[in-house]
């Protein structure tokens, strides 16, 4: 359904009067493809570039090249005017359910408004559809609902009511940057459930945008791991998680604890240095200066590409076999 | 001799709704070197009880009691200025959540970790920039870092600078707050090494607060489980993290998204009390998948949960004209239209025997009488459950002395 060639998205940076400016990469030469009712969960650290990526794949964003294609159709510099069926296909959930939604008006009247502004169906039928989003997402009695305000609402409540706003225009593809990082963590596996309720009932195709391996892990069906504005590995969850192939991919889940009274006894595997800056990227592999086999002579002078080892399962590695 | 031993530590503020529970009635204590986790949901009084230890008190505080013992002294005797100059820092000190973010951007590092220094031992400025050098390089920071300005260093660089300014008075006990919960994960894992290296170099003993169970292991000898301001249970982590005998702690649990197991992660239905009015009982019976008779039902609970219930069931529970709460082990039920007291008896008793599993409210129902035109319905008596162990301990009403 939606289908990325080489995307970049590159940001200038100002150096300051007349001394011109650079490009700040933070979407480096991105392939990725969502297919219908499947999830794909784009996981990597704080400046990987994740989030420009799902704002450039809806569109939010215009991309500097590359090709973008929704459906088969070229939407890569369409002009924002021929757009608009798309900002109907093509929703988003955002992070934040705090700020998200307008505080002053109640629930209904968000969740009418993009109706409104596409102009779909009488006043009648409006009502009927917030009422049918709002028990999509588990908000019963709808009614009860529909006359809150989003302060007398929980921060699970408000989210809903952010995920029923995505649903009301019969979206294909929903960008989700995030959904439930803001929420409590036994808050979240309900809303991540609801979301994949919804994406079997209505068979919509998600964008799952996080930090969080674990959760990606359970919720998605395909992930990719980004890291410095590119994908340096992507395929089946199973896969990725149950061979992981990518350096960077095994340092990322190593660093992260389950459960266990064993953890305190040994020392976890960390990474040395800190991600680079996206203005003055590392020659060669992003990711050689912290990789603990980087070979000198190859992975600090040649790009590696992004090269398909297993069936599906795709590793931007000089070094993985 | 335990470094810090904390009876029946409470802490209420004070709001217009009423006094707001936050800690109620929390034990522990803490050897040398041992690290204790405290987790729970957010709003649960994991941050207040860490400001009921270290004496951080709001002006709306209505009810401040307890025993704090740090090395064996009660310090709750002391007056607020002797508990300031003695213990406060130098003995107990913290890193408070999101700190990173309040470091002065106007002010150079090294001076901000030497800052309690000057304060508390009023040593001269080379004494000073010596010390924070050492705290810097003790955190694995470089030395002329001290010249720098917060905004110059990343987030894993101020967490530590944070974490020196903790340690720079040598204190027995730190409080740690969240201390990762901004961070990245390969720069959580920097930080929680650091941690781990500290503890044992140092012997110092940590209250880790955390929402996180997978982390919370990586430093904790003992968990604590907080629910609506109480630790409902409190264990070693080889005990607490593998056989857990709290059904909350169980849930919890289950509810972690693993990175190395398959199981699906599940949630808690429901939310956690409003702490100005706690549940009767076992403050988790409204939650608990495993609530019975005398978890803490009371009647107007009970006409909510009834409530709730109509709405999703329908035309299987018979018709109810009004229910009215006259105790809270007792309410009446007016039969809807067209139906006698005695018939809306029997088929309230098979409704609730046959659903009793499926609504745990149900179970709470001692006894139904028909009345004339009205139905009595009877709960069972409840209290709050008792503590049952001694080194790992849970309260709860399915635990049996002895066992679990």
């Amino acid at each position: 359904m939606v289908e990325t060639e080489n995307l970049t998205k590159w940001f200038d940076v100002s150096l300051g009067l007349f001394r011109g400016s650079i490009p700040l990469k933070a979407v480096d030469g991105v392939s990725l493809t969502i297919q219908r009712s499947q999830t794909v969960a784009i996981v990597g650290e704080s400046g990987s570039g994740k989030t420009t990526l799902g704002r450039t794949v809806i569109r939010l964003l215009e991309p500097t090249g590359g090709r973008l294609a929704y459906n088969g159709t070229d939407i890569t510099h369409r002009p924002e005017k021929e757009l608009m069926w798309l900002r109907r296909k093509a929703q988003m959930i955002p992070q934040d359910p705090y700020s998200s939604v307008n505080p002053a008006f109640p629930v209904f009247r968000i969740l009418e408004e993009p109706l409104v502004i596409h102009k779909q169906g009488e006043a009648k039928d409006r009502e009927e559809a917030v009422f049918k989003a709002l028990q999509a997402v588990k908000l019963n009695p709808p009614r009860f609902f529909a006359n809150k305000y989003p302060h007398m609402l929980s921060g699970g409540q408000r989210q809903r009511v952010a995920i029923a706003r995505a649903l009301m225009l019969n979206p294909e593809f929903i960008l989700a940057d995030e959904p439930v990082s803001m929420l409590d963590a036994s808050v979240r596996i309900s809303i991540l459930r609801l979301l994949r309720q919804i994406q079997n009932e209505f068979g919509i195709a998600f964008l799952y945008i996080t930090h969080d391996l674990a959760t990606a892990k359970h919720f998605a069906n395909r992930i990719g791991i980004m890291y410095a504005g590119r994908l340096v590995e992507e395929g089946p969850v199973e896969r990725v998680l149950g061979e992981p192939l990518h350096p960077y991919t095994q340092a990322l889940m190593g660093a992260i604890p389950d459960p266990d009274p064993a953890n305190r006894l040994v020392v976890r595997q960390g990474l040395p240095g800190e991600p680079p800056n996206l203005v003055s990227l590392p020659t060669g592999c992003h990711f050689h200066p912290r990789c603990p086999i980087a070979q000198p002579g190859l992975c600090d002078v040649q790009d590696p590409e992004l090269r398909e080892l297993r069936p599906g399962h795709r590793v931007a590695c000089h070094l993985a076999k | 001799m335990p470094v810090l031993d904390i009876r029946n530590l409470t802490l209420w503020y004070r709001t217009r709704k009423g006094p707001v529970h936050a800690v109620d009635d929390i034990s522990f204590s803490l050897e040398p070197g041992q690290t204790i986790a405290i987790v729970g949901e957010s709003g649960c009084g994991k941050t207040s009880t860490a400001n009921a230890v270290l004496r951080l008190l709001p002006k709306n505080v209505a009810r401040y009691e307890g025993k704090v013992i740090f090395d064996g002294q009660d310090v709750m005797d002391l007056g607020n200025e002797e508990f300031r100059r003695s213990v406060r820092w130098r003995g107990i000190s913290m890193v408070f959540q999101g700190a990173m973010n309040a470091l002065n951007p106007a002010v150079r590092v090294g001076y901000q970790v030497a800052e309690p220094l000057m304060v508390h031992y009023e040593v001269d400025r080379d004494e000073a920039a010596d010390q924070a050098m050492e705290a810097l390089r003790k955190v694995g920071l470089p030395e002329d870092l001290v010249r720098r300005y917060p905004h110059e260093l990343s987030g894993g660089m101020k967490q530590r600078v944070v974490i020196a300014m903790a340690l720079i008075l040598k204190p027995k006990v730190v409080i740690l707050d969240e201390p990762t919960s901004a961070l990245d994960v390969m720069t959580q894992t920097n930080i929680i090494n650091l941690l781990k290296d500290l503890k044992a170099s140092d012997r110092l003993s940590y209250i880790f607060i955390t929402h996180d169970l997978g982390l919370a292991s990586e430093l904790a000898d003992l968990v604590g489980i907080m629910y609506a301001g109480q630790l409902v249970e409190l264990g070693p982590s080889e005990g607490v993290f593998v056989r857990p005998k709290h059904p909350y702690t169980g849930k919890l649990l289950a509810s972690v998204p693993r990175l190395r197991s398959e199981a699906a992660p599940e949630f808690i239905p429901g939310a956690p009390p409003d702490l100005t009015a706690p549940p009767s009982g076992c403050r988790f019976h409204l939650r608990c998948p495993v609530a019975f008779e005398m978890c803490g039902w009371s009647a107007d609970e009970f006409v909510e949960q009834m409530e709730a219930i109509r709405q999703t069931e329908g035309s299987k529970i018979p018709p109810i004209s009004s229910m009215s709460v006259k105790s809270p082990t007792h309410l009446v039920i007016r039969p809807g239209e067209n139906g006698t007291a005695a018939d809306f008896a029997k088929a309230l008793g098979s409704f609730s025997n046959e659903n009793k599993e499926k609504y745990r409210f149900l179970k709470a129902i001692e006894s139904v009488e028909p009345r004339t035109k009205s139905v009595e319905v009877k709960l069972f008596e409840s209290s709050p459950p008792p503590y049952i162990g001694d080194d790992w301990r849970a309260s709860c009403w399915l635990l049996k002395e002895g066992g679990s």
